[in-house]
């Protein structure tokens, strides 16, 4: 009989896309009535793990979250879906963090005890791509990025890769792995009452980064981006915007 | 010293785009002196049109199929010490990412993904897109090795002249690390819509609602060619199918004009629209990263504009 599977989802909460942001010293600061979210593909990540505990294959979820006081939210929000326990290792904020340094504090805390370790492919907001890689090339485990679709047999997944429009790939990959899903088959799902209930009286351990760990941030600063055309502002009212469009796409003999 | 340029694959064969890789390792040639070298990581996607005299080309002894992240990185990584690599150049897609990252733990090296320019001067400065391509982030690299991937579409393609395949350095794998063949499955591509079409109409996750989709349909019908598509979040929530989506992990187009509505423009979804002669973007937001690579902008909200925009053509013609 298949021993039941431990899991652990890391979860980034990003700022809502919508969250405007300005520039204080070549350094981005949010508005303060910024919205933050679970980062769309570990919500998806979540999702996947919760589908296996669903087929009661696991033992546990456990999540997990680098970043300041805020990410319980996302965290709380991560046990109201399902998840079993949540982790928060507590670090003055996580923007510049570099995802090597990130990945080394998920690796410290989970040393070998996972036999899945689920992630998103990316966050939306810094774009990395490279936290699930890293950490499991620091564990030496199996891993597969880009997942569209997985399916556990035995101790193996099988994993659909998205390559583009056209093309994927599917293969397998062994236990213990890591998995950083693109997009899930199922739509994350909204907590139920029960879950609910449950979360709220839940606690969420906190737990103080080992300052072993360099937290390195990255030598950087940031601009507004680089305009590779000059846009060109329709202004005027709407019915003006409309006709001047219509020119335009008319000059470009499409309308 | 030297760079070291990572092939990427596309369709199983070599990805065209692994020439811009080469414009930006000349960019750094050409300030360090350093010789470039062309890593093809398999052996049967016909690398050969990329070996060349100006270059030393090795080629991993592996087949495609045999593909996995591990092994990739554990000869990479091998080849990255003993030609004493500063500076190890990747494409950013989804094939390439998934193990180049990994590399960094190898060599001990950071990895800066996504870039789209690099400047050259006292220090190698990198930029790459972040907060959702609202930014920029501007990256000086104080210490080699560095791993980067790049940005398809943001380099010129470098133009190989001798193409010479004599000296090709071999990487023996041992058969042990060869692993049971992988599938790769090509998706039913009859659907050439985007490929055809003149006009292209693109839906963001401003459009809100499967049901909103129908607007777009709508707006599109109004030219004579056109074809709806969506960025990756528009598929992700099953509005559009994924041979609709435009971007790194879906199309890339190439039509006359592309209108972009809702669309916030992230890297990952500009990548994708490059080749098309006008862009036009409307937007509620004027910050909206998308009106930097746009021709022409309108900021309004879609739901406003759109149906009147449909009026005056049907009054008009």
């Amino acid at each position: 009989m298949l021993t039941k599977l431990k899991i652990l989802v890391c979860i980034k909460q990003v700022p809502d896309t919508n969250a405007s942001l300005c520039l204080n010293n070549g350094m981005p600061e949010y508005d303060e009535k910024t919205v933050y979210v679970i980062n769309r593909y570990d919500e998806y990540a979540l999702e996947e793990a919760l589908q296996l505990k669903d087929r009661d294959l696991t033992a546990y979820i456990h999540t997990i979250s680098v970043g300041p006081g805020r990410v319980q939210k996302a965290l709380r929000r991560s046990l109201e879906m399902g998840a079993d326990e949540a982790f928060h290792i507590q670090t003055q904020d996580d923007g510049l963090n570099t995802p090597y340094v990130i990945a080394q504090t998920i690796t410290q805390f989970a040393q070998h005890t996972y036999d899945i370790i689920f992630t998103g492919v990316m966050s939306e907001d810094a774009m990395n791509q490279q936290t699930g890689q890293l950490i499991a090339a620091m564990l030496g485990y199996n891993y597969a990025t880009g997942v569209t679709e997985l399916s556990l047999i035995q101790n193996t997944i099988t994993v659909t890769r998205e390559l583009d429009a056209q093309e994927s790939l599917i293969y397998d990959v062994p236990i213990p792995c890591v998995i950083s899903v693109q997009s899930s088959t199922q739509k994350p799902r909204y907590p139920s009452l029960s879950n609910v209930l449950r979360a709220r009286k839940q606690e969420i351990a906190i737990i103080k980064p080992d300052l072993a760990i360099p937290f390195a941030q990255t030598k950087c600063h940031f601009t507004m981006p680089q305009k590779t055309t000059q846009c060109k502002f329709i202004e005027g009212s709407m019915l003006k915007k409309v006709t001047e469009l219509y020119s335009i796409l008319h000059k470009n003999a499409v309308l | 010293m030297s760079i070291l340029v990572i092939a990427d694959v596309k369709n199983r064969t070599v990805n065209p785009s692994t020439l811009e890789m080469l414009s930006a390792a000349k960019e750094i040639a050409n300030k360090n002196n350093m010789p470039i070298y062309i890593l093809i990581p398999f052996g049967n996607i016909s690398g050969d049109s990329y070996c060349s005299n100006e270059f030393k080309t090795c080629v991993l002894d592996l087949d495609i199929e045999q593909y996995r992240a591990l092994i990739l990185v554990k000869y990479i990584s091998t080849v990255i010490r003993e030609i004493n690599a500063s500076y190890i150049i990747g494409l950013h897609t989804p094939f390439s990412i998934d193990y180049i990252p990994a590399l960094s733990v190898e060599i001990n090296a950071q990895c800066v993904t996504q870039i789209h320019s690099l400047d050259v001067s006292e220090y190698i400065t990198v930029t790459r897109g972040s907060h959702a391509g609202k930014l920029d982030q501007h990256i000086v690299i104080n210490e080699t090795p560095i791993i980067v991937t790049v940005l398809p579409g943001s380099f010129e393609p470098y133009t190989i002249t001798d193409v010479q395949t004599k000296e090709i350095m071999i990487i023996h794998i041992p058969e042990k690390d060869k692993h049971a063949y992988c599938n790769f499955i090509t998706k039913d591509s009859k659907d050439t819509s985007l490929d055809e079409a003149d006009v292209i109409v693109g839906a963001g996750k401003g459009i809100g609602s499967r049901e909103n989709l129908n607007l777009i349909f709508e707006f599109a019908k109004v030219f004579p060619h056109s074809a709806v598509a969506g960025s990756r979040i528009v598929c992700d929530y099953g509005w559009l199918p994924y041979s609709k989506q435009i971007g790194i992990t879906g199309k890339s187009i190439a039509p006359k004009v592309y209108i972009a509505c809702a669309i916030s423009g992230s890297s990952q979804h500009v990548a994708g629209i490059k080749g098309a002669k006008t862009i036009i973007a409307i937007n509620k937001d004027p910050y909206a990263p998308i009106f930097n690579v746009s021709h022409y902008g309108v900021v309004a909200d879609i739901f406003e504009f759109i149906p009147q925009f449909i009026d005056f053509v049907q009054n008009n013609t």
